[in-house]
């Protein structure tokens, strides 16, 4: 383990000394780091609990979210740990360590013990979150250390169960093929219970807590038996943690053999996935998202050829139409929306169980804040941002404001059909005035325009080759600054004229907010119309 | 016509141009020569009008950020950089229509046809290898019948057949009174097609000569290169 450890003392000083000596980049770490520190310790050990209405304390309630955390943690990894051996090795490891004469067992348990470490962030950042669940679920600060550590083990889990399944079908396509349909299984079984009991019981919040927390759900292989043991511990279960420790540490058990009985040569698998993954981190570090790095070998059908309409700056915004018809079959209907709707009828369901009888406009007003909110998630790229990493745009010759607006025009459609179609969905299970119902679908739509006029501004302000962290942080403070007016002038409105127009608390803050989105990216975009004139 | 006047660039405290000042005639190809790091890039790039520079370009009069000297201008970047999700054919039909061009498809066509892309019409951009992507931006940039052309390193990955055939393409322009501007570290690569070559050197221009000076004088291009381009580097390591 020589070259290896020495690779880990070397790596992990030279990180400390570069971080050090970047200035920004470690205040941006500081930052983050108090940041969170102190949403935890302040969550901690403040008073006061969100757990009073009596859909938060419903046990079953925690039981469903950990379970569905124990599925997004797990059903990606296997899938991609199947398909294409790990993600745990980067091309520097590929060009150095494979060809080095050491085990290619140690390599491989370098490369899981990295990714550990690297997981690592994610259990801090569940930490810092710890204090939010004990408020919302009125829970025990040794109760929450017990979920976040199960968090942990079952991340420890996911590494070996993915080693195993590669050690076991890396070499045999219809072992490969097996265990991807099994996957699937898993995680169709769960959701099909789920969705089977809500519908032969009737829909309903009470029914749907029922399915979630459904004892058959934790016999799904090590998914529900880590969540089984985890809530074992916390209920003092002694006969589900026998059961679901056994069963656990059999897995973990069986996982380790496989991999140290296995002949391994997994080199060949990882070289193709650690050159992509450079890929894709290059393009994540720069912010550029190219179709190649995001679809990777998909074989896309050409349904439709050739760009057929647009002149001048109008061709981009038709040639963005073309691209993104490739990319799914439904531009603006895609994962985002699904996200939204989920979203959406959770607090529907959520404020109505809580409070039964509360004027529907109070709902609007929730989905609508904190859909924005959720949308800001999306935002992050769009076709314009990956048009201004190529020439073309800037040879064009057409109006720098055009061009600018052509670029980002299916990002600024997108959000008004995602609003469209969540709040039009809402509206039968929420009900109210229409009037609520068309505010929020497009104070929801503005604020997607505002996240790309904002984003445009960053650029404009930090340059578009800026390094990551720089760019983001600018982004968020442009939010910030851009959104605040509406949000005050918003406020001022409901509050001088609530109750006036009947209850229309959504209308009256929602308002005011989408105007001034609207005026204030208007302005950004004439402001920041010299974008286009050179690419720094 | 092309003409750079007092173009300075910086990065910072780094000058990757410094107060270049040149001229090329209609019809004209010239070269920018010089090492790897010489500022050859960046000139093309400042010409192109994609970077931000001190003093002033002009394409056929027009001040190279303007539309009308977009609507003029061919840009062969060093880095093809196609659409993935464009076929090979809708590349043209972008131009085309981003440029606005009338009666395209048979020039498109031809131009396919030379760089034997024919039959990959129909491949998307992201199936296609760095030559072929490097073809593509050849064909697009040729498709606007510029008026003033940049090739930034345009040799590089392209198979003999396109070598030959882009020579050849590069002819019928400078017959047709096209502006031709070839940046290159590999003076052979360019030695029949040049008519005026700039030997850069950290981003000054430290040598121009046209080939009627060259051939009437006898001096020896390549010699003169090295001893440019060599000197300032025993220069630099003094």
């Amino acid at each position: 383990m020589g070259a290896i450890s020495y690779l880990l003392r070397k790596t992990i000083k030279n990180e400390i000394i570069d971080t050090l000596r970047h200035p920004l980049k470690f205040l941006l770490y500081a930052f983050v780091a108090v940041s969170m520190l102190y949403g935890a310790i302040r969550g901690y050990t403040a008073g006061g609990d969100l757990g009073s209405s009596e859909i938060w304390s419903d046990p079953r309630l925690l039981s469903g979210a950990y379970l569905a955390v124990f599925f997004f943690i797990s059903i990606p990894v296997l899938l991609k740990g199947l398909s294409s051996g790990t993600s745990f090795f980067s091309l520097s490891d590929v060009n150095n360590m494979f060809v080095a004469p050491v085990s290619p067992k140690r390599v491989l348990i370098y490369g899981v013990g990295r990714q550990l470490a690297t997981m690592l962030v994610l259990v801090v950042t569940f930490a810092a979150y710890g204090g939010m669940i004990i408020k919302m679920f009125s829970m025990t600060v040794e109760q929450t250390v017990i979920l976040i550590l199960g968090i942990v083990l079952m991340l420890v889990m996911v590494q070996l169960v993915t080693l195993m399944i590669f050690c076991l079908a890396s070499t045999h396509p219809v072992r490969a093929s097996v265990m991807k349909y099994i996957i699937y299984a898993m995680a169709f079984s769960a959701l099909g219970t789920v969705i089977i009991y809500s519908f032969v019981k009737g829909i309903s919040v009470e029914n749907l807590f029922a399915a979630i927390s459904l004892p058959a759900l934790e016999y799904i292989p090590f998914i529900g038996w880590m969540h089984g043991l985890v809530f074992g511990i916390l209920e003092a279960d002694i006969i589900k943690m026998i059961v679901f420790g056994s069963l656990t540490l059999l897995c973990a058990v069986f996982s380790v053999l496989t991999l140290v009985l296995t002949r391994l040569d997994f080199y060949e698998d990882v070289l193709s996935q650690a050159e992509s993954y450079q890929e894709f981190r290059e393009a994540v570090r720069e912010g550029k998202f190219s179709d190649k790095v995001m679809l990777g070998n998909k074989e896309i059908k050409l349904r439709k050829r050739g760009v057929r309409r647009g002149k001048g700056a109008t061709a981009i915004f038709h040639k963005h139409l073309l691209e993104g018809s490739r990319r799914s079959r439904f531009m603006f209907f895609n994962i985002n929306t699904f996200v939204l709707l989920f979203v959406g009828f959770v607090i529907t369901f959520g404020i109505k169980q809580a409070k039964p009888g509360i004027e529907p406009t109070i709902i609007y007003l929730a989905a609508m804040v904190i859909l924005a909110y959720v949308q800001f998630f999306f935002s992050a790229s769009g076709d314009w941002v990956k048009e201004l990493t190529k020439p073309y745009i800037y040879l064009i010759p057409d109006g720098a404001v055009k061009k600018l607006v052509m670029a980002a025009a299916t990002g600024l459609i997108k959000p008004y059909t995602d609003g469209i179609i969540t709040f039009g969905l809402l509206a039968f299970a929420a009900g109210g005035q229409p009037i609520d119902i068309i505010v929020s679908m497009f104070t929801y739509g503005s604020f997607g325009t505002l996240y790309i006029a904002a984003n445009i501004l960053a650029q404009r302000l930090v340059g578009v080759d800026s390094t990551g962290g720089i760019f983001i942080t600018f982004y968020i403070s442009m939010i910030v600054m851009t959104a605040l007016p509406g949000i005050i002038a918003g406020l001022v409105v409901l509050s001088g004229f609530a109750g006036q127009f009947g209850y229309i608390a959504t209308t009256l803050l929602g308002g005011p907010m989408f105007l001034w989105n609207l005026i204030v990216s208007a302005g950004i975009f004439l402001a920041c119309r010299n974008l286009l004139n050179n690419t720094e | 016509m092309l003409n750079v006047s007092h173009l300075t660039k910086k990065y910072h405290r780094f000058v990757a141009n410094d107060n270049l000042s040149f001229m090329v005639n209609d019809g004209e190809t010239a070269v920018l020569a010089g090492p790897n790091g010489a500022g050859k890039s960046t000139a093309i790039k400042c010409i192109a009008g994609l970077l931000r520079f001190e003093g002033e370009i002009e394409l056929c009069g027009f001040n190279n950020k303007s539309t009308d000297a977009k609507k003029i201008l061919g840009y062969v970047p060093e880095i093809p950089a196609p659409y993935e999700l464009l076929t090979v054919w809708e590349h043209m039909e972008f131009i085309a229509r981003a440029y606005s061009l009338e009666n395209w498809e048979d020039r498109a066509d031809e131009l396919m046809r030379r760089l034997e892309l024919t039959d990959k019409r129909d491949k998307l951009g992201k199936e296609l290898s760095k030559g072929m992507q490097q073809k593509i931006s050849i064909c697009c940039a040729m498709l606007i019948n510029p008026r003033v052309i940049l090739f930034d390193e345009p040799l590089v990955g392209l198979d003999p057949h396109a070598i030959k055939e882009l020579k050849a393409m590069l002819s019928e322009l400078k017959a047709k009174g096209t502006t031709i501007i070839i940046s290159t570290h590999m003076l052979e690569s360019v030695e029949d097609i040049w008519d005026r070559v700039f030997i850069m050197m950290n981003g000054r221009i430290e040598a121009e000569r046209t080939r009627k000076f060259v051939e009437e004088s006898g001096e020896n291009l390549e010699e003169l290169f090295f001893s440019i381009t060599e000197k300032n580097n025993s220069d630099n390591k003094e």
